[in-house]
């Protein structure tokens, strides 16, 4: 018997979709092995997806104060480390998130639990769990196994997990109060700032949607940036899009334009000129589409699809707005 | 009728002749003075050693001095210059005449009143009058052509010092004229004094008098301000101009080594130009010749496609900073301003220096042999080292210096494309081997699949012809010509260094490459001589020697032409040999284009453009040359350098002229006909 | 401002194809190339603009052998003004001890602010910064991408997922682990490099610096290397653009390539 700790990432007032996938893998790994799976939800105000939890969870615990308001990793990490002194749970699962990496690292040094981080698989061999994790940029995949100790800390990576699972437990919303003495946090929230508007930096973007000389003409860019914008993903080309002037030099992807390193890298009527490859060795999975299959491009692809860029792209745009 | 010799004469109550000494002698000592104030920049300056090869540059200062032969490469302009230089070159023994009667020195009349001196009053005379024509000619053009190489240059200096050319004919024209009449006499043949005496003719003995004295007394004193002019204006070049083609960089092609006689860069403070006594004394002396004619502009490709290079411009603005910072009259040397503020970001800009694709078109064409391209790679360096570059340039010079190659593939794997093309069994060379030719591929032939195919060609050519050679595979290092041309020359060393330790390992003959950028470099940049060659010469040789025969006909009836590169051509007078090999292809027809040979046209470069891009050009260079070929009728545009074959193949494509006009490798055009 | 950032020197592997060694635990290192971290050079960049604003000092600091000053003396050259070598000898590391480790030296110097890069090229690990902090009992934030000090307190953007940046105010001493883009890390040339010799690099023994056994165990361990399975070039989708289109929502998802 033991427990699955998860600690729940939202963000103004919604679920984040890494809770759903951590709270299905502690589902399934709890099944195997009965534990109780908790959720932990620390702050927020006015959370409506209060139910979803608690049809995933055996036990929920909510932490509400006005000094919860927005996420402090200091206040999280007392909170958490008074928690899991208390209950000293088998395995607490965190977002491997920019919040999750601010929060675990030192909630682990602070109560002397190991940690691994962005796994991509969780096993549990003979009452020690073991971390799958990718290493040199995912060239290369690990097993990691950690020191003994009462409970682990493992931080896990968006996307990995399947998250839709019909909700079977029943848990008990419970509401905890802060912990006493705890001290202020060294951090204060000023705001949000959205910066998928405006100029954008296509070396930083996860999801790129690129265009090559396929496109055809200059008519044809908004199309494809309506597609980006609905994957979430931020337009980019090949050079002879930007010598055509159709698009920005600051989207072009490239020896003379940029090196990217999306986790995914779409490209749409693009031949896959050396020049441009060498822009996207960084990138995670490369999805080509061209008419011909002898295209260059589908040598450096991942994955690749022989039919006009513009049928995918409009099946893509269907699937997209339901 | 006796007349008394200006000199002679007295001026309320003063001999001519004290006039004369006081204009001489104010003038020198205010000439001396400017040329001293000259000469400061030129002593704070770097050193640059041109004193060696003193019969080849001795023979230069005749040929392109003397003999002005580059002058005729623009007509009517040169045609124009000779006269006026050869004018100057003739009647300088007129000038001395003159000023030594004016000083009542008159040591050249024993020889001026000998058989020789009615010889040269003819030739003298004739002379005035070719000058005089060609100064007026000049004028013309200026005002009614207006040569678009002109602009930005000083026009105002340009007028005055024609007008005062021709004053300076008209004048002493005027004076033998008027000499002559007064004399009665016309001893020889005096076309010019003949052409003034019969314009005069009707005036009388004192309208004469006075016209003779006139013109007599406002030539010395225009020849004496004009000497003044001189060192003021764009017209120093007739003092520099014969200095400085003797100085002249013998070494097309190679760069100046960071600072001469220092070896190790370490012992440098600092490296490259940042600031205007950065620079040589040879380039220093570059900016005091300068006549402003415009034929370097006109002819640099960066200019063409509206990059904001003018090579003109550049010099002028260096030397407007050079005089400015040494000024004529405060007294010691002023610092220039460059202490604070660097050159390259103030007067010049550092995309007029990303600009220049080195192709050397500009010092090709420059008469008086001024240099471009080391004074802009010294620029480079220091922009590189004060991290001014372009950012773009960091993640290639870091593959460079960990992987030996732009790309930042492993080294290992710089063989691979032996497997990845058909390029039939190559022997990889280890160290200790023996081999008579080595081919060094580099980093392009190593890795972009497009210039693997040329390598694979040339492999193919040499394993038929049964030439015993190798190449370096995984010990080969890139070259270093882009890197050293981008102003990383630590870098350069360091590459420079680890082929070095690998080539004294291997014995070999002869090297070969692929490409004319890695030629140049080992040949030129390199401590040692080999014996080095691009590809086409070696190929052509064999084919002379009938080890290869080009027999199947070429697929199809198409009108061909041989682009030039600038680093096989222009920079190492490399032209005939591809041109050989091409009219020895069965069924060829081949065309030149307008400009050819040393006035082909850059394709855009192999280094800078790879990875920095100027934003303010109107159009890619590559895209122009092939206009050009267009022009020419041409359907097959054939190269001998993998980065002329990459942009004009990326400016068809952009051009959307696939179906008018395509590009393709000598060698493997040559390789399908044998 | 006394600035410390933590540097490390990682292989160069995005064109290589890695092999594991025989033992299955470790990748095969003889031919490849090293650099310095590509986070680590913007955390360098960040703290030398910082030192140029704000005046003071960066001293860069780095675990490793004889080898690894290399990245200490690029730090150097692009304007740290002194770094500190920590020798481990033979010692296992992970995330924890390295941490452990630069808490030790770094406690002992004044350090105003402590940059390291958000994760390593090698491990991805993301986790000694934060680590870092927690020994030292600073402040800490974690995906920097700007930072603005004033008066004891820095107003910091940390990049979220999603296209959104969090503005927050946290106080100095702290730790910020940078993100890429955060800056334009400046060049340095091979000379630039060399010249740096001339500043101060001091090796500091592991074994001088009193640290308990038991803080030097690691408290996770590599148990194996696999390969991802291989693809031969492109995988084909077949079929009609609606299945396809569907397929390629699958991949992106199980890639990452949502927010």
């Amino acid at each position: 018997m033991g427990e699955i700790l998860v600690l729940v990432e939202h963000r103004n007032g919604a679920l984040r979709d890494i809770t759903h996938e951590m709270l299905n893998k502690a589902d399934a790994l709890s099944r195997a092995r009965s534990h109780t799976v908790t959720a932990v939800v620390i702050g927020g105000k006015e959370l409506s997806f209060l139910d979803h939890v608690t049809e995933r969870a055996d036990e929920v615990l909510l932490f509400e104060d006005d000094r919860l308001s927005h996420f402090s990793a200091d206040l999280s990490a007392d909170i958490l480390a008074g928690l899991i002194e208390e209950r000293r749970p088998f395995l607490t699962l965190m977002a491997h998130s920019s919040w999750g990496m601010n929060l675990a690292p030192a909630l682990a040094v602070k109560i002397g639990y190991p940690l691994a981080t962005d796994a991509v698989d969780i096993l549990v061999d003979q009452d020690r769990p073991m971390v799958i994790r990718q290493v040199y940029s995912g060239k290369m995949f690990c097993r990691v196994s950690f020191q003994e100790s009462q409970g682990y800390l493992i931080t896990v990576r968006s996307g990995v997990f399947p998250p839709h699972r019909a909700g079977e437990r029943r848990g008990d919303l419970i509401r905890r109060d802060m912990p006493a003495g705890i001290p202020e946090s060294r951090t204060q929230f000023v705001e949000f700032v959205d910066t998928a508007a405006g100029e954008v930096d296509i070396a930083q973007a996860q999801l790129l949607v690129s265009v090559g000389r396929g496109i055809g003409e200059e008519e044809n860019v908004p199309v494809m940036q309506e597609l980006a914008d609905l994957m979430g993903g931020v337009l980019s080309c090949s050079r002879p899009v930007v010598d055509k002037n159709w698009l920005p030099k600051f989207r072009q992807v490239g020896t003379s334009g940029k090196s990217v390193k999306p986790k995914v890298y779409l490209a749409f009527g693009i031949s896959g000129a050396f020049q441009h490859v060498a822009g996207i060795s960084g990138a995670g999975t490369v999805i080509a589409v061209n008419k011909d299959r002898k295209a260059p491009i589908f040598r450096a692809a991942d994955y690749g699809v022989v039919d006009d860029l513009f049928n995918v792209a409009a099946a893509l745009k269907e699937k997209l707005k339901h | 009728m006796s007349i008394m010799h200006p000199a002679l004469d007295s001026y309320f109550g003063v001999p001519g002749y004290v006039f004369a000494w006081l204009l001489c002698v104010s003038s020198v000592s205010l000439f001396s003075y400017i040329i001293s104030r000259r000469i400061g920049p030129l002593r704070m300056s770097q050193r640059d050693p041109r004193f060696s090869q003193l019969g080849e540059r001795l023979w230069g200062l005749l040929l392109f001095g003397i003999f002005q032969k580059r002058q005729p490469r623009y007509p009517a302009a040169g045609i124009i210059h000779i006269m006026i230089f050869s004018g100057f070159v003739v009647l300088g023994l007129r000038s001395i005449e003159l000023v030594a009667q004016s000083l009542n020195l008159p040591v050249l009349d024993p020889l001026m009143r000998g058989p020789f001196g009615a010889y040269y009053g003819g030739v003298k005379d004739f002379f005035e009058l070719i000058v005089l024509a060609a100064c007026i000619w000049a004028i013309l053009r200026r005002a009614v052509v207006k040569p678009e190489r002109y602009a930005g240059s000083h026009a105002s200096e340009a007028y005055l010092v024609l007008s005062l050319i021709a004053s300076l004919m008209i004048t002493d024209i005027l004076y033998e004229g008027t000499v002559v009449l007064l004399k009665e006499s016309a001893p020889g043949w005096l076309p010019g004094a003949g052409l003034a005496a019969f314009m005069l003719h009707a005036s009388g003995p004192s309208a004469l008098q006075t016209i003779s004295q006139t013109s007599y007394w406002l030539h010395l004193v225009i020849f004496f301000s004009f000497l003044n002019v001189l060192p003021l204006s764009k017209h120093f070049h007739i003092i520099t101009a014969l200095p400085n083609v003797f100085f002249r960089k013998l070494t097309k092609g190679s760069i100046k080594p960071a600072s001469w006689g220092v070896e190790d860069l370490e012992d440098l403070e600092s490296i490259g130009v940042g600031k205007i006594e950065d620079f040589t004394w040879k380039h220093t002396l570059d900016f005091y010749t300068c006549t402003e004619c415009g034929r370097c502009s006109d002819n640099c490709p960066a200019y063409a496609v509206g990059r904001p290079l003018s090579p003109k411009m550049m010099t002028i603005k260096l030397r407007d900073q050079i005089y400015g910072a040494f000024p004529l009259f405060k007294s010691g040397k002023t610092i220039s301003q460059g202490e604070d503020q660097p050159l390259v970001g103030t007067i010049i800009g550092k995309e007029e220096i990303w600009s220049c694709t080195t192709c050397g078109a500009c010092e090709e064409e420059c008469p008086v042999f001024i240099e471009y391209i080391d004074k802009i790679i010294d620029m480079r360096r220091h922009l590189i080292e004060t991290a001014e570059s372009p950012k773009t340039f960091n993640q290639v010079l870091m593959q460079f210096e960990k992987t030996g190659n732009p790309f930042g593939k492993p080294a290992a794997k710089r063989a691979n494309w032996l497997n990845e093309t058909d390029a039939g069994p190559v022997k990889v060379l280890q160290e200790g081997d023996e081999v008579d030719v080595l081919y060094f591929v580099d980093s392009y032939g190593s890795y972009d699949p497009k210039v693997q195919e040329i390598a694979a060609a040339i492999a193919k050519g040499l394993q038929l012809a049964g030439v015993d050679f190798g190449i370096l595979g995984p010990l080969e290092r890139d070259s270093g010509h882009q890197v050293r041309r981008m102003g990383e020359e630590g870098l350069f060393q360091l590459l420079v260094e680890e082929n070095m330790e690998t080539l004294k390992s291997i014995r070999f003959k002869k090297i070969i490459t692929t490409d004319p950028h890695a030629f140049n470099t080992l040949k030129k940049d390199y401590p040692t001589a080999f014996q080095v060659s691009h590809y086409a010469p070696f190929v052509q040789s064999l084919m002379e020697n009938g080890r290869l025969k080009p027999v199947r006909k070429l697929d199809r009836e198409e009108v061909y032409t041989y682009h030039d590169p600038c680093y096989l051509g222009r920079h190492n007078g490399v032209y005939d040999p591809p041109r050989m090999i091409l009219r020895s292809l069965p069924g060829v027809n081949l065309v030149e284009m307008a400009r050819s040979r040393d006035r082909s046209f850059c394709c855009g470069g192999g280094d800078v453009i790879l990875w920095h891009e100027i934003e303010q050009e109107n159009m890619r260079m590559a895209e122009k040359r092939i206009q050009m070929a267009r022009e020419a009728g041409a359907q097959v545009i054939v190269t001998a350098c993998p980065f002329c074959l990459i942009h004009f193949e990326d400016a068809i494509k952009t051009m959307g002229l696939e179906q008018e006009i395509r590009v393709v490798d000598l060698m493997v055009l040559t390789l399908s006909t044998l | 401002m006394d600035i410390v950032v933590c540097v490390k020197r990682v292989p160069l592997t995005q064109e290589v194809d890695l092999e594991i060694t025989p033992e299955g635990r470790e990748i095969k290192k003889d031919s490849l190339v090293y650099v310095m971290n590509d986070w680590d050079n913007y955390a360098v960049e960040e703290a030398v603009l910082l030192q140029e604003k704000f005046g003071g000092s960066v001293t860069a600091v780095t675990i490793g052998d004889e080898e690894d000053e290399e990245v200490l003396r690029r730090a150097l050259a692009m304007g740290a003004d002194r770094a500190i070598r920590i020798e481990p000898g033979e010692r296992q590391l992970d995330s924890f001890v390295v941490s452990r480790i630069l808490a030790q030296v770094i406690r002992e110097i004044p350090h105003d602010i402590v940059l390291t890069g958000v994760q390593a090229d090698d491990d991805n690990c993301g986790m000694v910064g934060i680590m870092l902090a927690e020994h030292l009992h600073l402040a800490h934030a974690a995906v920097v991408t700007g930072m603005e000090p004033e008066n004891g307190e820095a107003e910091i953007k940390m990049e979220l997922e999603g296209g959104i940046d969090e503005i927050s105010r946290i106080k100095l001493p702290a730790v910020l682990s940078i993100q890429t883009g955060i800056n334009e890390p400046r060049y340095v040339s091979i000379m630039g490099i060399r010249k740096a010799r001339k500043k101060e690099l001091k090796v500091v023994d592991l074994g001088d610096l009193n640290i308990p056994e038991e803080d030097l165990a690691p408290r996770t361990v590599v148990e194996e290397f696999f390969l991802p399975p291989e693809t031969a070039g492109a995988e084909f989708i077949e079929g009609d653009a609606t299945f396809v289109a569907e397929k390629i929502l699958e991949i992106i998802k199980e890639k990452g390539g949502t927010g």
